[in-house]
C-alpha cells in the first residue's frame, strides 16, 4: 500500500490537529516543569480524554505532551537546581551555575536549541530508518545492558576529577542506596528494615528533589537571590549564543537516540552519557559543573534525542523505549492500532501522521523557549524570602504525587540533609544521584546475563557490541585517569619544591 | 514576580487532582466523586482498565465521577492494603488483581486477607502462555520438556514469585526439568530477551505477545488455560498437551466487606451492565484484553483456589520472609 504523504500533511494541518500540538506541547512543558508529575501520568490521563478524539488527533496530543516534558523539565533545573524531571538532572550541573553567575537567560536558549535538535534528528530516525534499527536495538542483551550501565557509571570517574577517593565513595553510597530494596534474582528483600515503602527501593525522584533542590534552598537562606550580583532583562536579552554548541549538541544527539532505542533505558542515563562525551570532548573540560554551556547542549540534546529514539522499538515491535512511550502505546492500542509493520502500512497514515506531529511539537517548544527564556530566567532574580517557600512546597508536592506517598515525602528530606552534609564536606551529590540510577540496571544485566551463560563471565566479551562497549569506557576512563595522575605528580612536584624552599 | 508565582499555584492547584473523602449523610449514593484506587502506576494494564471502567460506567450512573488513584509500590502491596482500610461508604472501590492479590496474604505480609473485600466481580484476564523465539526448534510442550532434559534452558520471567514464576515452576515439577530462571522487572525486559533470542523459553500472559505472535516474531507454544482462547484460538491449551497446570492473571473490582449492602447491590449491577456493554467489550478487544466476567461468588472462589495453589510453591521455595 502506498502512503500519500501530501495527504498525510493536509490533514496534519487541520485547525484541529494543530491546536492538538499547541495544547500539547505547552501542557508538556508545564508537566515536565513540575517535579512530580511526570509525562507518563499526563499521557496516561490523556488516554480516555482520546476515545471521544479521532485517533490522529489524539496521538498528536500525547505525543507533543511528550516532546514538551522532555524539554519542559530542564526550566527549573536551569533556574532553580530543581529537575523537573529526573532526566534534567544532568542538565542543572551546569544550568544552574549559569543562572547563579546571572546567565540563566542564555542557559535556557542553549537548553532549547538542543533539545529541539535532540528531538528532531531522532524523530528523522524514527521516520526514515525506524525497522532497521529496531532490529540492531534486539542485539541488547543483558550482557550489553550490564555495560551499557558501567559506561554510565564510568561518568563518577570524571565528575570526581577535583578530589578522585570522594568521588568514588560518593558514587558507592549511591550504588548502596541502590541495593536497598527487593532483590530481583532471589525476591528476598535488603536492607528494607521491615518498612514496606522500601519494598521497591528508595524511590528515586523524591531523594533527587530533596538532594538536589531543597539542598540548594537551604544553601539559598544566607543570599538576597540566586543571582549574585545585578543584572537586568536588557542584558540578559542580548546575550548572544555561545559558539561552538554544534559537536555538543550532535554526541549528546547520537548518544540520546542511541540510548532511547533501547528498549527500558531511559533518558536520564541518556543525559548523563552525553553529558560525560561531551566533557572529555571539550577544550574546557575544567569549566564543567561549574557553568559550561556545552555541558547544557550535550545533556539536553541528550534527553530528547531519546523520544524519537524510544518509540522506534515501541512502534516496529510493541516494546516500550520507557515509561511514557509504554503509556502512549496504550493510547495506540485502544484505538485498535497495534504495533507492528502493519502500523506502518496499513495503518501508514495515522503513524505518519504521529511521527510528522512529533516535528512540529519540536518547533512548537522551540518557539515557545526561545521567547519566554529571558522572562523565565527573571526567577532567579526573586528575592529568596519568596522563591524559598515556593520551591519548598512543590519539592514537598512533588515528592508525594510521584507515589501518593507521605514516606516519600521523608525520603525527600532525608536526602536533603545529606545532601548538605555531603555538599559542605566535598562530596559529590552528582555522583551519589548516578549511583542510584545505573546501581539497578548493572545489578540486574550482570546478574540476569550470568543467569543466561550459566555463571560464566565470557558472556561479556561474547558480541560484537560488547567488545564496542568496552572500548568505549576504556576511552571515558582514559581522559579522566590521565589528568588525576598529571595532577598528582604537580601536586607532587609542589610538595617536593616546598620542601626544598624548606 | 508575586503574580506569577501566583499563577503558578493556581496552575498547579488545577493540575494536581484533589481526591475528596468521606461522605455527606442523606444524600442519594452516588453524590460524591467515587475513588477507584489500582495498585499499580498510571499508565499500565491495570491502570487502563480502571479508567475505561469508569468511562463507560458513566454511560450508566451520568451523575457519578469515577476518580482513578494510583497507589503503586510493593507488587500492589501497599495499594491492597489502602482499599482494605479505607473507608467503607461505598466512595472507596478498588481494582485487584492476581496472583499478587493472594501472594502478599500467602508471604504473610499482607494487613488484609481474602474477607476484608465485597467482591464486586471480575472484569478481565489475561491468560499465561509460554513463548519461544521465532528462530527456536521447540514447537511444543513435549519438545520443550525434551530440549530442558538435553540442556539447561534459560526461561524468563517476570519476577520472582509473580504468575508466569509459578507457571514456570509449575512445569519444571510436572515436567520433571529445571530451567535457569531469569526473573525480570516488567514484560518489556521479557519481551526484548524473547525476541532478540537472548533466552530459550518465556513464561509470560497473552496480551503481551499477542501482537507479535500474529506478525510470526515468536511462537506461543501453550496458553495456560484449559479452554483455548476466544482472543487466538490457534494456541493449543496446557490440558491439550497433558501438562496440567493452569494461570491467568485477573483483574477485579472490589469495595470493603463492610460496605453497605444496598450499595454493593447497586455496585454490583453496575458492573454487570458495563460488562455486558458493547463499547467496553470492543475497547478491551482492541487492547488484546479478554473479558472474563466473573460475580461476586464466582470472584471469591477463583481468589480462594489461587491462594491454595500459591501457598504450595510458597512452601516449596521459602524466598522472602
Amino acid at each position: 500500500m502506498e502512503i500519500d504523504f501530501i495527504a498525510i500533511i493536509l490533514n496534519l494541518f487541520r485547525p484541529e490537529n494543530l491546536l492538538a500540538v499547541v495544547i500539547g506541547s505547552i501542557s508538556g512543558i508545564v508537566v515536565g516543569g513540575i517535579p512530580g508529575l511526570t509525562a507518563t501520568m499526563a499521557v496516561a490521563l490523556l488516554i480516555p480524554v482520546t476515545f471521544s478524539l479521532s485517533p490522529i488527533t489524539g496521538l498528536i496530543l500525547m505525543g507533543g505532551v511528550y516532546c514538551g516534558a522532555m524539554y519542559g523539565g530542564s526550566i527549573p533545573a536551569i533556574l532553580l537546581f530543581t529537575p523537573g524531571t529526573p532526566a534534567a538532572a544532568a542538565t542543572a550541573l551546569d544550568g544552574y551555575p549559569l543562572s547563579q553567575q546571572g546567565h540563566g537567560g542564555l542557559a535556557l536558549r542553549v537548553s532549547v536549541i538542543a533539545s529541539f535538535t535532540g528531538g528532531m534528528v531522532s524523530a528523522f530516525l524514527l521516520l526514515l530508518v525506524a525497522q532497521p534499527l529496531a532490529a540492531v536495538s534486539l542485539k541488547f542483551g543483558p550482557a550489553e545492558y550490564f555495560l551499557l550501565a558501567l559506561m554510565g557509571l564510568a561518568g563518577v570517574v570524571s565528575l570526581a576529577e577535583e578530589d578522585l577517593v570522594k568521588g568514588l565513595l560518593s558514587g558507592f553510597m549511591g550504588l548502596l542506596v541502590a541495593v536497598i530494596g527487593t532483590d530481583l534474582i532471589s525476591g528476598h528483600l535488603r536492607y528494607t528494615m521491615g518498612v514496606r515503602d522500601l519494598y521497591d527501593g528508595v524511590s528515586f525522584m523524591p531523594a533527587l528533589i530533596g538532594m538536589f533542590s531543597v539542598t540548594q534552598m537551604m544553601e539559598l537562606t544566607g543570599l538576597g537571590s540566586i543571582v549574585k550580583g545585578k543584572v537586568d532583562l536588557k542584558t540578559i536579552k542580548r546575550e548572544k549564543m555561545p559558539k561552538g554548541m554544534g559537536k555538543f549538541i550532535a554526541v549528546g544527539t547520537a548518544a540520546g537516540t542511541v540510548v532511547g532505542i533501547l528498549p527500558g533505558e531511559g533518558a536520564t542515563i541518556a543525559a548523563f552519557i552525553s553529558y560525560n562525551f561531551a566533557k572529555q570532548m571539550s577544550k574546557v573540560r575544567h569549566m564543567f559543573g561549574k557553568g559550561n554551556p556545552e555541558g547544557i547542549a550535550a545533556a539536553e540534546a541528550g534527553n530528547n534525542g531519546c523520544v524519537g529514539g524510544s518509540l522506534i522499538p515501541t512502534l516496529t515491535l510493541g516494546i516500550p523505549g520507557n515509561s511514557v512511550a509504554a503509556a502512549l502505546l496504550g493510547g495506540l492500542m485502544i484505538h485498535g492500532l497495534i504495533p507492528g509493520p502493519e502500523l506502518f502500512t496499513l495503518h501508514g497514515t495515522i503513524t505518519y501522521g504521529f511521527i510528522l506531529s512529533l516535528f512540529l511539537a519540536n518547533i512548537v517548544f522551540l518557539i515557545i523557549g526561545l521567547y519566554f527564556a529571558p522572562y523565565f530566567s527573571k526567577i532567579s532574580l526573586t528575592p529568596s524570602a519568596i522563591l524559598i517557600p515556593a520551591v519548598s512546597m512543590f519539592a514537598v508536592v512533588g515528592a508525594y504525587s510521584m507515589n501518593n506517598s507521605v514516606f516519600d515525602i521523608w525520603i525527600m528530606l532525608i536526602f536533603a540533609v545529606i545532601g548538605l552534609i555531603l555538599g559542605k564536606t566535598g562530596f559529590s551529590t552528582s555522583a551519589v544521584v548516578l549511583g542510584m540510577i545505573l546501581g539497578p540496571i548493572a545489578e540486574r544485566g550482570f546478574a540476569q546475563a550470568l543467569t543466561i551463560s550459566d555463571g560464566s563471565a565470557s558472556i561479556f566479551f561474547g558480541s560484537t557490541i560488547a567488545w564496542i562497549l568496552w572500548g568505549i569506557i576504556a576511552l571515558l576512563l582514559f581522559f579522566p585517569i590521565i589528568n588525576i595522575i598529571k595532577k598528582a605528580r604537580t601536586g607532587k612536584a609542589i610538595i617536593e619544591a616546598e620542601e626544598i624552599v624548606e | 514576580m508575586k503574580k506569577t508565582i501566583i499563577l503558578l499555584i493556581l496552575a498547579a492547584a488545577m493540575i494536581l487532582p484533589v481526591y475528596a473523602g468521606g461522605s455527606k449523610e442523606g444524600a442519594a449514593y452516588p453524590s460524591e466523586p467515587i475513588n477507584i484506587v489500582v495498585p499499580s502506576n498510571a499508565g499500565g494494564s491495570t491502570d487502563a482498565t480502571a479508567r475505561q471502567f469508569g468511562q463507560i460506567a458513566k454511560k450508566y450512573w451520568p451523575e457519578a465521577n469515577f476518580v482513578v488513584v494510583n497507589i503503586g509500590g510493593s507488587g500492589g502491596l501497599k495499594g491492597f492494603d489502602e482499599i482494605a482500610d479505607a473507608k467503607p461508604n461505598g466512595y472507596n472501590l478498588g481494582m485487584l488483581f492476581t496472583p499478587q492479590i493472594v501472594s502478599h496474604i500467602c508471604s504473610g505480609l499482607a494487613h488484609y486477607n481474602l474477607d476484608s473485600f465485597h467482591y464486586i466481580g471480575n472484569i478481565v484476564e489475561d491468560p499465561g502462555i509460554v513463548v519461544v523465539p521465532e528462530k527456536s526448534d521447540i514447537n511444543t510442550l513435549d519438545e520443550l520438556k525434551a530440549a530442558a532434559k538435553a540442556k539447561k534452558l534459560v526461561a524468563t520471567v517476570n519476577g520472582i514469585g509473580s504468575d508466569d514464576y509459578i507457571a514456570a515452576k509449575s512445569f519444571e515439577k510436572i515436567a520433571g526439568v529445571e530451567f535457569n530462571i531469569m526473573p525480570t522487572n516488567g514484560s518489556t525486559e521479557q519481551k526484548a530477551a524473547i525476541l532478540g533470542g537472548h533466552v530459550d523459553v518465556g513464561f509470560m500472559n497473552l496480551s503481551q505477545m499477542l501482537a507479535n505472535y500474529r506478525s510470526g516474531k515468536v511462537k506461543i507454544i501453550a496458553i495456560t488455560t484449559r479452554k483455548r482462547s476466544e482472543m487466538e484460538k490457534s494456541i493449543p491449551t496446557t490440558k491439550e498437551q497433558g501438562y496440567e497446570f493452569y494461570m491467568t492473571a485477573t483483574r477485579g473490582l472490589v469495595c470493603q466487606a463492610s460496605v453497605d449492602k444496598k450499595i454493593t447491590k447497586a455496585l454490583d449491577d453496575l458492573l454487570v451492565k458495563v460488562l455486558a456493554d458493547p463499547e467496553f467489550k470492543e475497547l478491551m478487544e482492541k487492547q488484546l484484553i479478554s473479558l472474563a466476567p466473573m460475580n461476586s461468588k464466582e470472584y471469591r472462589e477463583h481468589l480462594e483456589e489461587l491462594k491454595a495453589q500459591t501457598q504450595v510453591v510458597y512452601d516449596a521455595a521459602p524466598w522472602g520472609n
